[in-house]
């Protein structure tokens, strides 16, 4: 068996997983992990799928094609390489960073380097800009890994110096007062 | 993975509703301290203290930081000083408090609790030394707190216990009266008093427990005000939906102080005690047990319902907090310290709450008569007497009541006192038959345990 991860791209409407992984079932692939989001219409969604060895990548992403033909969805069939772990294997922390201000525009980009360039990995991002006065629709959310090896403290530092430059109200919080408070 | 509404509630009850932890207090047993020899038993109470608080400040400082709630206050508990220093004269008394108030210097806390007696059923002769100090230690220290237990529910009321506090507690206000009589903002005279209390003025260490141990107070009137705002925008609720809504919030600020007690008694290599679910408010606009009140549709606390509010309110959040954790103690009740919450020395100054209404709240709420400035030439039969009636609630009830009423020298009812910073500022209540002369207090001899039956 290959492990293999599915991309699909697609104006949302109902249908979309039926559709996909109907077609993956036939091909007697067996479904690991799914994942997708609506980002306003656009659904997007990831399908990591254990295929028979009969199955190569481009024999499934033209299976894929060929039964997708006039749907609209765009789909991409990608090879997993053998799982050498997560940066979330090693010993770390989630920390939420939480910036509440009005869009501008670079502001995923700038928050995304500081957050690289200490080596600290983000395994989920939230942003809308929506305007107004609803901090709802102004609101980015980073849930970011951070290790004990990193300079976490200089990190947050150089995040809230940037928040502060840009107008920003920034918070930086440990995940599990979140738990604490909304995980009953 | 946290929904959007998760991330924003939880950052608006720390930026807007005032939601932090109030106070983080470690537990010093001294027992193994005591010695007959003052030098002795000095050192070793600073080496013991110091010991396990010298990284109290800054642990906290890092927790709060790592989780963004604030650690408002970091305090230390410590066993009975009538107690461990039961071998020591009234003037020995008073070089202790001077070195605790050392110690709190040293390690950088704000109060140290403990300067103590148990005097419910008898007075003994270092719980004497201990109260015909405590004017001098109060006067003469700035973080040093004392408490003096002189009623439970078991033993009845010492009433020779209560006239000599209330002497204490004059002598105090007279020793400082260039404050406003701020000794007395630092002395709790107390009815079942509880062991495992985080906050002041009336923390100390019980005798049944670890070396030491860290106990934590959270807050949070502001966060149950804007919750029960909330809901009631939304359209109208019934009072029983509006409890689950109080019960609710405390469960959830209850969490948050036990998962920052955990954490700092893990890096201090403690023990953890329990949460405190009382909500303590500040002289803050929006940290208000007062406004919960108004939020709860009274015009302020004190006039007809409040005594029914705040008895919901303080069933509520022990439900909730009970539900939270498993380890809570102290207090766990709602706070109406008069000078100490904006809303309510307001009540108390345009007269909607009287000293009698005080009273009757503390029947239903903890912890009673707490931070009341009254008339400075108030008689110590008086005041003995305003203790002994709060005592009894305590004792019939079965539950903690408390005095921290400030006789503020040389001003009237209506003047304006200022303590400051976390004991606030009020007008002078007005008591009834102030000047009355009252035998009754100068019986002495203790009030008997009530039945335990026959319950009406």
């Amino acid at each position: 068996m290959n492990k293999r991860i599915i991309t699909v791209l697609a104006k949302d409407k109902p249908g979309i997983i039926a559709r996909v992984t109907h077609i993956l079932y036939e091909l007697d692939c067996n479904l690991e992990n799914v994942n997708q989001m609506i980002l306003q219409d656009q659904f997007a969604g990831f399908f990591l799928v254990e295929t028979p060895a009969s199955i190569d990548k481009d024999v499934l992403q033209k299976k894929m094609d060929e039964q997708t033909a006039g749907t609209g969805l765009v789909i991409h069939v990608n090879d997993i390489k053998d799982n050498n772990g997560t940066a979330m294997d090693t010993i770390g922390d989630i920390f939420l960073i939480t910036t509440i201000g009005p869009d501008q525009k670079g502001l995923v980009a700038r928050f995304s380097t500081i957050i690289a360039r200490h080596h600290a990995n983000i395994i989920n991002l939230k942003a809308v800009f929506k305007g107004g006065p609803d901090p709802r629709n102004n609101v980015m959310s980073y849930q970011v890994w951070v290790t004990q090896d990193m300079d976490t403290a200089a990190m947050f530092a150089e995040l809230r110096k940037k928040a502060e430059e840009l107008g920003l109200d920034i918070r930086i919080q440990h995940k599990n007062i979140f738990d604490a408070i909304n995980k009953i | 993975m946290f929904e959007d509404h998760e991330i924003l509630s939880t950052i608006e009850m720390v930026k807007n509703e005032h939601l932090d932890v109030r106070a983080v207090t470690l537990g010093v047993n001294l027992f193994d301290c005591i010695s007959h020899d003052l030098d002795r038993f000095r050192k070793n109470i600073r080496a013991k203290i110091i010991g396990h608080a010298a990284p109290l400040k800054s642990v906290c400082d890092q927790v709060g930081d790592k989780y963004g709630i604030q650690v408002v206050n970091k305090r230390i508990s410590i066993s009975p000083i009538a107690l461990v220093g039961a071998a020591f004269s009234p003037d020995q008394m008073v070089e202790i408090a001077k070195e605790l108030n050392d110690i709190a210097e040293t390690v950088d806390i704000d109060f140290i609790g403990g300067f103590s007696a148990l005097v419910e059923k008898g007075i003994a002769t270092g719980d004497r030394s201990l109260i015909a100090a405590l004017p001098r230690a109060l006067a003469q220290t700035g973080r040093v707190c004392a408490s003096v237990n002189v009623a439970t529910t078991k033993a009845g009321i010492n009433m020779d216990a209560v006239l000599l506090m209330a002497q204490a507690i004059k002598e105090a206000a007279a020793l400082t009266a260039d404050a406003d009589g701020l000794a007395c903002a630092k002395l709790c005279v107390f009815a079942n008093i509880p062991e495992d209390m985080p906050f002041m003025a009336g923390a100390y260490l019980g005798v049944g427990v670890a070396d030491a141990v860290i106990n934590v107070g959270v807050s949070g009137p502001g966060v149950v005000k804007r919750a029960i705002e909330r809901n009631l925008e939304n359209g109208p609720m019934t009072l029983g939906n509006i409890a689950e809504v109080i019960k609710k919030t405390a469960c959830k600020v209850t969490r948050v102080g036990e998962l920052i007690g955990r954490e700092v008694a893990k890096n201090l290599e403690v023990r953890f005690g329990v949460v405190d679910l009382s909500l303590a408010p500040t002289p803050t606009v929006g940290d208000s047990i007062g406004e919960i009140f108004q939020a709860l549709g009274l015009s302020h606390i004190g006039v007809p319902g409040s005594t029914a509010a705040l008895a919901m309110l303080n069933d509520a959040v022990k439900k909730g907090g009970a539900f939270a954790s498993s380890h809570v103690g102290g207090l766990s009740g709602a706070f109406i310290p008069v000078s100490e919450d904006l809303h309510i020395a307001n009540a108390a100054h345009q007269g909607f709450l009287s000293l009698d209404k005080l009273e009757a709240l503390t029947s239903v709420c903890s912890v009673g008569l707490d931070m009341v400035p009254v008339p400075g030439d108030i008689t110590e039969e008086t005041l003995a007497g305003i203790i002994a009636d709060e005592m009894a609630i305590g004792m019939i009830n079965a539950k903690t009541t408390a005095c921290r009423i400030i006789p503020v020298p040389g001003k009237q009812a209506g003047d304006s006192v200022y303590f400051g910073g976390l004991l606030g500022e009020a007008k002078i209540m007005a008591v009834p038959h102030m000047e009355q002369t009252n035998a009754f207090v100068r019986h002495g001899g203790r009030i008997p345990a009530p039945i335990h039956s026959l319950k009406n």
